[in-house]
């Protein structure tokens, strides 16, 4: 850490003496659009050296709140109100010009996702040199060195490239460490983290939280971390704050809180967190299980050998898997493993360069376009995000009838039927068959997808990350329809997530991915109790665990 | 990437050639529809003066004893020789005539686009920085000068400047302040269409997580709108200014028509009226020329300018404005 | 004059957000069902417009082609509301009897347009391929003759009749509305929900009827608005360089051109063009209403 003890040595952040222990105060904070109030009556303090988790699910206000407190609600829009003081000065009602100095000089700020969050038409060091401004040095050849010095302390490889790059041309993860380190460059006193992981991978976004753990501490700045992740929360900071709708639920230390919830809202947010509850859905899985032993015959899809290369890259590279009746498979991988690409090849709509896809036996290549349409019937998908898999323009009951008509299944009356079975089946209720998707939540949007899915009764679901776009309580809610269907209709699922630990909870057998390729596959129980691959592994390790976490040891 | 910008420019620029190719075409087939036979009515009109003589070589020298597709074929190739024919009504070539008022329309027609240019930036620029209130009537000026037939806009200025004013006189149409006015009052629809993309740019880089987290790090809004915002919503401008350049061509008959010049305008118009058609066949060709050099040349520039673009394999992809709706797990590239 | 529609396609309309988006901006994507004052304004006096063209009678007693020799030049009062012309003739009543040919043609101006260019958009991009190519360079051709030069071309082999100069606005905006349309079409062509429905056993033809035609005519109807109001600038301007009916027409724009010979009578130009502007700002004022609410 030479260069940045060069960085503390030479500017050293202007103190006044014997700094009040309360960092930052927050009173009766309530925040409005337009009219509508979105935050209600909110309030924290933290302490400086301290860190607090706000947590909550869309909705909840909390990243409103962050932006209420650097004071960069969309301007004419968003009005804030309550009492906020920062370092024993209130700074809620400060005019514009006396506020901005804190901005990134006293309060650090670290967005959700960092491909929007950089100018895609300036250079990262431009925009670097921007929080360098905020370093009292005149000569600005020390400016860059600094620059230069952050982006190797938050482990960016080669700072000078990072530097001259444009950030179309960096990862996520980088351009997430480029951020942390810009935000930690001028020495804030507060660091406002919001959502900063939640746009990557997982193996990335444990490097990035323990990044701003390391500097939390080598820094000495306070952390108001923002997340929708109760275990990630537990395991990152010492205070908890749950929301909902704009309200506080309860809020305390860590400890307490995640061990005793005092609210019944944070007892059902702990309860629905798959990464706490790996045996949540036992019952239900033992279904499955049972047909997973007593499995005789071929298994009812089989994936030999295949390969696909798109252009230089080969997104599959001879992967087999095979998936017994009855059960759940899962790929797991992360972005860019050749997953989603694996289940198109399944489901027919790209081609394989090499290798055979058998579904209850049949071939699945050389098939007619009539003859396709046949095994698709069986095969139905289910669509990662409910908010593009809907057409608009549609009503729901023509939405999940849309099947049954392109099929010519039964008449009228028993089409309207099985309909409203499906909808019953994933629990929708009545009243809402009259309306658009953009009408419902994105829990109810998805629920319309698996209807979709089931009206033609089919044997297979492929189910590609259904709940990566939802809340975690709406996902608990949707598994467990999932788990309940494939108990009572005896379902074949193939379902693809980036989420280990929603994995463990519903899957038999489970495939693992990277860079195309099965790295290991097995039964989930051994491969989660002892895996074998050190990929698997470091998988496994970014798996947030609550307290279990440095907390406990 | 130099490969790649070779083989992109080099497309572009085959495209451009074979749209002017037909354009010419259409232009013909559009021309040549025309119900009766305006040529030999217009050269045997008594008050025109020409010869049978001349009249046979004429008809010879554009072929119309030819079938209609022999007519496009040996027209075709004049053009491509650069031979833009014989005016049917003065008997000079077209080319001549055409020298003869292209300086004119090419002064005014710069200097509106100019002039409107000028004015769609400070446009954008007062909606952002005055205080909101006064922003907010600012804003509506782009809608309402769409709504505004451009005559009138012209008859206005005239009434003012000329009529009222006496700062020039009809007469003296190419005088340089006559020459701004009319400028102005061709430039002004264009400016607002500018004005228009460059407010809505603005206003949605302005929302952009970017700007927040650059506000973040301390930026004050004068420093956010030039070293941020200003650069990626001018940036597609480019292209809309380009393809404004049709518009300056075609609203400048009007504007030349209220204003007494003599150009490119004001000859289409005789030229209407009295069917002289390979003027007008000449005078569209050049117009698309025009276009589409002007456009090429966007097209060109863009990919120079803007490092989001990427071309590939000769074709350009990437989003010229950056949409930005952050999509929790990234999903997995499937295609390249 | 014309306007080229890169308003419509540059505005960036992006995908529904996520949940995930509780912070930014959740008021400004909140449904408001109460319509502005300005676009009730806008629909009234489109209403009134409308009301003209169809029954002009109701709307005044004065013939307009009958000219009062003793009522010359008066300037707007109770009894001539935009006063008299060079004949005595009540400009009131030429106005709104003139609405009829103004509006009207401007509406067939747009259905050739969004007929023909839509078509060639829908087909184009549907298909894609060599036919794609095809259309887009003959798209590609359109765009590159300036529209109201290709309109004076146009208008000029027809003859000078303002139905005439309708279909030649009407040709002039093809180009435009083949682009958007083909843009729509590409979108949504690649909309999950269009695979999706495939996968549900979709023929490519009820998912060009039924998911892609439907999402992509949204912004189509938006455009044609718009192009409406635009079709009758272009009108009125080919009528005021004297492209349109002849006297005693009373085109909105053949009357400002006739007017403006008389600089000591400023209303005979005012009253038309003040018509036309009202008209034109109602109809793009309801676009724009169009393009925040969908």
């Amino acid at each position: 850490m030479a260069p940045h003890d060069r960085l503390t040595t030479t500017l050293p952040r202007p103190r006044v003496a014997a700094p009040p222990r309360t960092l930052l105060e927050v009173e009766d904070l309530s925040v409005a659009y337009g009219g509508h109030e979105v935050v209600s009556g909110v309030g924290f303090s933290l302490a400086r050296g301290e860190s607090l988790a706000l947590i909550g699910e869309s909705g909840s206000g909390k990243s409103t709140i962050a932006r209420a407190l650097l004071r960069l609600l969309p301007a004419g829009v968003g009005r804030a109100a309550g009492r906020v003081s920062f370092d024993g000065r209130e700074v809620l009602g400060l005019p514009e010009r006396q506020f901005r100095p804190l901005r990134g000089r006293e309060i650090g700020f670290v967005p959700q996702d960092p491909s929007s969050s950089l100018n895609a038409v300036r250079t990262i060091g431009r925009q670097a040199e921007e929080a360098a401004a905020l370093l009292d040095e005149p000569d600005a050849r020390a400016r860059t060195r600094a620059v230069l010095d952050t982006f190797a302390q938050v482990g960016l490889d080669d700072p000078q490239r990072v530097y001259d790059s444009y950030p179309h041309q960096l990862s996520g993860g980088m351009l997430q460490r480029v951020l942390v380190g810009l935000a930690v460059l001028p020495r804030p006193a507060l660091l406002v983290a919001d959502e900063p992981t939640s746009a990557l991978d997982v193996t990335i976004q444990k490097r990035i939280l323990d990044l701003l753990t390391e500097l939390r501490g080598t820094l000495d700045i306070s952390l108001l971390l923002i997340t929708h992740d109760l275990a990630v929360a537990a395991e990152r900071a010492d205070s908890l704050l749950v929301l909902k709708d704009g309200r506080v639920q309860e809020q305390g230390r860590t400890a307490s809180v995640f061990a005793a919830p005092a609210s019944s809202y944070t007892r059902r947010l702990r309860a629905d967190v798959p990464a706490l509850n790996p045996d949540r859905y036992a019952d239900l899985r033992a279904v499955g299980g049972g047909r997973l032993a007593a499995a005789t015959g071929g298994p009812k899809i089989e994936v030999d050998a295949v390969s696909k290369t798109f252009g230089d890259v080969r997104a599959v590279d001879d992967v087999s898997f095979g998936v017994e009746a009855g059960t759940t498979h899962a790929l797991v991988g992360e972005s860019g493993s050749g997953k989603t690409t694996a289940i198109r090849l399944l489901l027919g709509l790209d081609q394989p360069d090499e290798g055979r896809i058998l579904v209850a036996g049949d071939e699945l290549q050389g098939r007619s376009g009539a003859s396709l349409r046949a095994v698709r019937r069986h095969l139905q998908l289910v669509y990662q995000n409910p908010f593009t898999s809907l057409d608009p323009t549609w009503r729901v009951e023509r939405l999940v009838r849309e099947p049954l008509d392109r099929f010519k299944v039964g008449d009228k009356a028993e089409r309207r039927e099985r309909v409203r079975e499906a909808l019953r089946s994933v629990g929708l209720a009545e009243h809402l068959v009259r309306r658009r998707p953009a009408a419902l939540s994105g829990g109810q949007r998805q629920r319309v997808a698996i209807a979709r899915a089931l009206v033609l009764r089919p044997d297979v679901i492929v189910l590609d990350e259904p709940t990566s776009a939802l809340d975690v309580t709406v996902q608990a809610d949707i598994v467990e329809v999932l788990l309940r269907l494939q108990a009572e209709l005896g379902l074949t699922y193939v379902f693809v997530s980036h989420d280990l630990a929603l994995v463990r909870q519903l899957a038999h057998t489970v495939s693992v991915m990277q860079r195309g390729r099965v790295v290991e596959q097995g039964p989930v129980a051994e491969i989660f109790d002892a895996p074998r691959e050190a990929y698997t592994r470091s998988l496994l390790d970014s798996l947030p665990t609550g307290l279990e976490g440095p907390l406990a040891t | 990437m130099s490969s790649d910008y070779a083989r992109y420019a080099v497309r572009r620029v085959l495209q451009a050639a074979v749209v002017v190719l037909l354009a010419y075409v259409f232009t013909f087939v559009v021309i040549s529809v025309l119900p009766g036979d305006p040529v030999s009515n217009t050269l045997r009109n008594p008050e025109n003066g020409f010869t049978e003589d001349e009249i046979t070589r004429i008809i010879a020298y554009y072929g119309l004893d030819q079938p209609v597709y022999v007519q496009l074929w040996e027209s075709l190739t004049r053009f491509l020789s650069g031979d833009l024919g014989v005016s049917l009504r003065s008997n000079l070539p077209v080319s001549q005539m055409l020298g003869d008022v292209l300086p004119s329309t090419l002064r005014l027609a710069g200097t509106a686009l100019v002039v409107a240019v000028v004015l769609a930036f400070a446009l954008a620029f007062a909606v952002q920085y005055l205080p909101p209130r006064l922003g907010q009537v600012l804003r509506s000026f782009p809608s309402l000068f769409l709504s505004v037939p451009n005559f009138i806009v012209g008859l206005l200025l005239l009434q003012v400047f000329s009529f009222q004013l006496g700062l020039f006189r009809v007469i003296d149409s190419e005088t340089p302040l006559a020459t701004f006015v009319a400028a102005v009052a061709l430039g002004i629809p264009v400016s607002a269409q500018i004005a228009e993309v460059l407010i809505a740019n603005l206003d949605h880089e302005s929302r952009q997580e970017y700007a927040a987290v650059a506000r973040s790090r301390g930026l004050g809004r004068v420093r956010l709108f030039w070293k941020h915002l200003l650069k990626p919503s001018s940036l597609p401008v480019v292209t809309v200014i380009a393809l404004t350049v049709g518009e300056l061509l075609g609203g400048s008959l009007i504007t030349e028509a209220i204003f007494g010049r003599a150009g490119v305008g004001s000859l289409v118009q005789r030229s209407v009226s009295t069917q002289d058609l390979p003027v007008l066949q000449a005078v569209v060709a050049l117009a698309a020329v025009v276009f589409v050099v002007v456009n090429l040349l966007a097209d060109l520039l863009y990919p120079l300018l803007d490092p989001r673009v990427r071309l590939d394999g000769g074709r350009r992809t990437g989003s010229t404005t950056p949409t930005t709706d952050p999509v929790r797990p990234q999903r997995e590239v499937v295609a390249p | 004059m014309t306007v080229t529609a890169v308003t419509a396609v540059t505005r960036p309309t992006g995908p529904e957000r996520e949940p995930t988006a509780d912070a930014a901006r959740p008021a400004a994507r909140r449904r408001t069902t109460r319509v502005p004052v300005t676009v009730l304004a806008s629909f009234g006096v489109v209403a009134l417009v409308v009301a003209w063209s169809v029954a002009p009678g109701l709307f005044t007693t004065h013939d307009p082609a009958a000219g009062v020799p003793a009522d010359l030049f008066q300037s707007p009062s109770a009894a001539h509301w935009f006063g008299t012309d060079h004949l005595g003739r009540d400009l009131f009543s030429r106005v709104v009897h003139g609405t009829a040919s103004s509006v009207s043609s401007a509406l067939v101006a747009v259905a050739i347009g969004v007929v023909v260019g839509g078509l060639i958009g829908l087909v184009g991009g549907f298909l894609g391929g060599l036919v794609d190519s095809v259309l887009a360079r003959f798209v590609d051709v359109l765009l590159a003759i300036p529209s109201f030069l290709l309109a004076v071309v146009i208008v000029s082999a027809l003859g000078f009749e303002t139905i005439n100069a309708a279909i030649a606005t009407g040709v002039s905006a093809v180009a435009v509305f083949a682009r958007v349309m083909r843009s729509e079409v590409l979108k949504t062509r690649s909309a999950v929900f269009v695979e999706a429905s495939l996968l549900l056993g979709g023929s490519r033809w009820h998912v060009l009827l039924r998911h892609v035609l439907p999402n992509a005519s949204r912004s189509v109807l938006q455009l044609a608005v718009l192009q409406f109001g635009l079709s009758i600038l272009v009108i009125a301007g080919l009528a005021f360089l004297g492209y349109g009916d002849p006297p005693p027409a009373s085109d909105w724009g053949l009357l400002v051109s006739v007017g403006k010979d008389y600089p000591l009578a400023p209303w005979l130009v005012w009253a038309p063009a003040l018509v036309t502007i009202a008209t034109v700002l109602s109809v793009n004022r309801i676009s724009r209403w169009l393009r925040t609410t969908d």
